[in-house]
């Protein structure tokens, strides 16, 4: 049997607010593997942060059982678990020098004062802010601040990382930079991280699993690609990237994980059904991310009889040059539009085609998703 | 309109005008009034004449000394009980999530303030007197025979002053709490230290502030505190406010009232430099 790091097991957390209750976290259950970098994706409000705190003891669960190291964590309190919270506002110490604040939890383990020191100043080196420890945090950027958190939750050696939005009061760039900066520090002290963050880039770019949660609930787990390949529902296909949602009529579910759906324009296509469609047949959602989907004058014969291609017919409504790509309006039928979007590559541009014209578009079967209406 | 703002700025000097004459006249050149009597002889009457002695200086320092200190220590110790008493209860009030208990426990506690604080302190007398309500409670319990020896001595001073300036330190203490980010407890409890050690670390060196202004409010009046120990003190609780304001009645000692005067306003003084002290150093670098 895999051993976890962290395991949720039917975890209910609600909140008293005003004497109406408030679901937060709603049966989460979800284990991680050590070392996994687990990204907990979602929306503001929809209980990745209270999941978070949960596990690191601020909260206590209503129901459902938290496992770290498979040891129950019911009674122990947030400074006896294995774990350490890099904050959202970090948290620092304001009345603490920056050695200070690292040194804080090893003294609270009792480490005698020069060892601490010692290890503070390492942890300092390891983020590359070796001459800030006698600072205020006060004095730092935003971005030292971030890493001074890192390094005074890190410097307690924990089981499990919890970082809750720990970039979100940066500015793009540095996020963009910081990003690849914890992963390779993650890779490189092996520690399990939790990551809370709406930001779905970021979550795609950095873990290795995702949950994607709305309304307290997890609605999906998977690796990035799976999240974005195969989405389960509708939320999570709109949450991460850009995605056409068409209605369509699900005829008939085939044994291979596709069925035959009608679209509005009246034409059959063959589309990959998503794991969680529990439709059996009539109204479902099919979902196609715009840059799957292809777009020509006219298609070869050799393509129109490729079994695994779908091709319809279009109207050119709009078309944007957005630099690296070209976004397409199209529209399929009365009232059913598509976005699509072609890479911009030598020789071929948006001047190919015109406003009003009526074009093919064309996708692989595996591109499409087939959801729950 | 910046304009105009800077033409205030240049004349800001008129502006505070009338302030600094007023502080002048009636503040500074009293004081140098009271330094001089202070090194004065006392004539007849007790008025001060000529010629100049530090006769009265010596007696403040000498046989008065023990008031001096009393005053000392009984301000101190008002300031140690109303902080004891009132930061649980600053405390409590700036942590409670409705807003609306927030605002009415903080208006129970200024709410003795729209009573006199001489009645209030009258209301004293009739609490701790031999046949006071306290003695006739404890009487009637049975717990005791004789009554308790309470008024007329420094422990009615101590209770009147507590009672008294316990607003002063609950006030800035409860901004100071309310101003404090609780996420700094949850990020010490996460580093390991529990609800003794995060307190102690963290919530007691960010509020210290609130902690300071509270000591510095209710130990400077209270080192001057006449009426409280006039009510309730008797010859046993008397106070250095007290010794001044004797010199300057009937048989009096114009002088030496002025002296004692000097030497409590530089015990002031003392401690206001220390808060300042206290203060700057919690700020930090």
């Amino acid at each position: 049997m895999k051993s976890y790091d962290v395991e949720l097991q039917d975890i209910v957390k609600d909140f008293d607010s005003g004497g109406a209750q408030i679901r937060a976290v709603d049966y989460v259950s979800v284990q991680i593997a050590d070392g996994e970098f687990f990204a907990l994706l979602g929306p503001s409000g929809c209980g990745k942060t209270t999941t978070l705190r949960l596990i690191a003891g601020f909260e206590q669960p209503t129901e459902g059982h938290i496992l770290i190291r498979g040891r129950a964590m019911e009674g122990i309190p947030a400074y006896h678990r294995p774990v350490n919270t890099v904050f959202q506002d970090y948290a620092l110490f304001p009345h603490l020098t920056v050695e200070q604040n690292i040194m804080f939890g090893l003294q609270m383990e009792g480490v005698n004062k020069r060892e601490a020191l010692k290890r503070a100043q390492d942890a300092l080196e390891m983020v590359r802010l070796p001459d800030i420890g006698k600072r205020k945090p006060h004095q730092l950027s935003g971005g030292q601040q971030q890493r001074v958190a890192l390094a005074r939750a890190l410097v307690k050696q924990p089981a499990v990382l919890l970082l809750d939005e720990p970039l979100g009061a940066l500015d793009l760039k540095l996020r963009k930079s910081m990003q690849y900066e914890l992963k390779a520090l993650q890779r490189d002290v092996g520690i399990t991280f939790i990551y809370v963050t709406h930001d779905q880039e970021e979550a795609i770019t950095m873990a290795d699993r995702i949950a994607v949660m709305n309304e307290g609930k997890m609605l999906q787990v998977g690796t990035p690609k799976e999240i974005y390949e195969r989405p389960g529902t509708h939320f999570v296909a709109d949450f991460i990237g850009e995605t056409n949602f068409i209605p369509a009529t699900l005829l008939k579910r085939e044994n291979d994980g596709r069925g035959r759906v009608r679209l509005p324009d009246g034409s059959e296509i063959c589309a990959a059904l998503s794991d969680d469609l529990t439709t059996t047949s009539g109204a479902v959602t099919l979902a196609i991310r715009p840059e799957r989907i292809g777009l020509a004058s006219d298609v070869s014969a050799e393509s129109a009889t490729d079994r695994d291609l779908d091709i319809l017919d279009a109207k050119l409504v709009d078309s944007q040059y957005i630099g690296t790509d070209t976004r397409y309006t199209l529209q399929i039928a009365e009232g059913t539009e598509l976005v699509a979007r072609v890479q911009n590559v030598d020789g071929r541009n948006s001047a190919a085609f015109d406003i009003g014209q009526t074009v093919k578009i064309f996708w692989h079967h595996s591109s499409t998703t087939v959801l729950d209406h | 309109m910046s304009e105009r703002i800077r033409s205030m700025r240049r004349n800001g000097t008129f502006l505070a005008l009338p302030t600094t004459l007023w502080l002048l006249v009636f503040f500074v050149l009293p004081l140098v009034i009271v330094l001089v009597v202070s090194f004065m002889s006392r004539g007849r009457g007790g008025v001060a004449i000529m010629p100049l002695t530090i006769g009265h200086y010596q007696r403040t320092f000498g046989i008065f000394s023990i008031i001096l200190w009393r005053s000392i220590g009984l301000a101190a110790m008002t300031t140690v009980v109303c902080l004891l008493a009132g930061y649980p209860l600053a405390f409590f009030i700036s942590t409670r999530r409705s807003r609306l208990f927030q605002q009415i426990t903080l208006f129970l506690v200024i709410l003795p303030f729209w009573t006199n604080f001489l009645i209030r302190t009258y209301a004293w007398r009739i609490l701790l007197g031999d046949e006071g309500a306290i003695n006739g409670v404890l009487i009637s319990l049975g717990l005791i025979s004789e009554p308790l020896k309470m008024l007329n001595t420094q422990f009615a001073v101590l209770v009147g002053l507590v009672y008294g300036f316990l607003p002063f330190m609950v006030l800035p203490i409860y901004a100071s709490v309310e101003r404090f980010n609780f996420r700094y407890v949850d990020a010490a409890h996460d580093l390991g230290a529990n609800d003794v050690r995060a307190f102690v670390r963290v919530v007691l060196p960010l509020t210290l502030p609130g902690v300071l202004a509270g000591c510095a409010l209710v130990f400077i009046p209270s080192v001057g505190a006449f009426v409280t120990p006039d009510l309730l003190g008797g010859t046993k609780g008397l106070m250095i406010g007290n010794l001044i304001n004797n010199q300057f009645g009937g048989s009096g000692n114009m002088p030496l009232g002025s002296a004692l005067s000097i030497v409590m306003m530089a015990v002031v003084m003392l401690s206001l430099v220390i808060y300042l002290l206290a203060n700057r150093r919690e700020r930090g670098t």
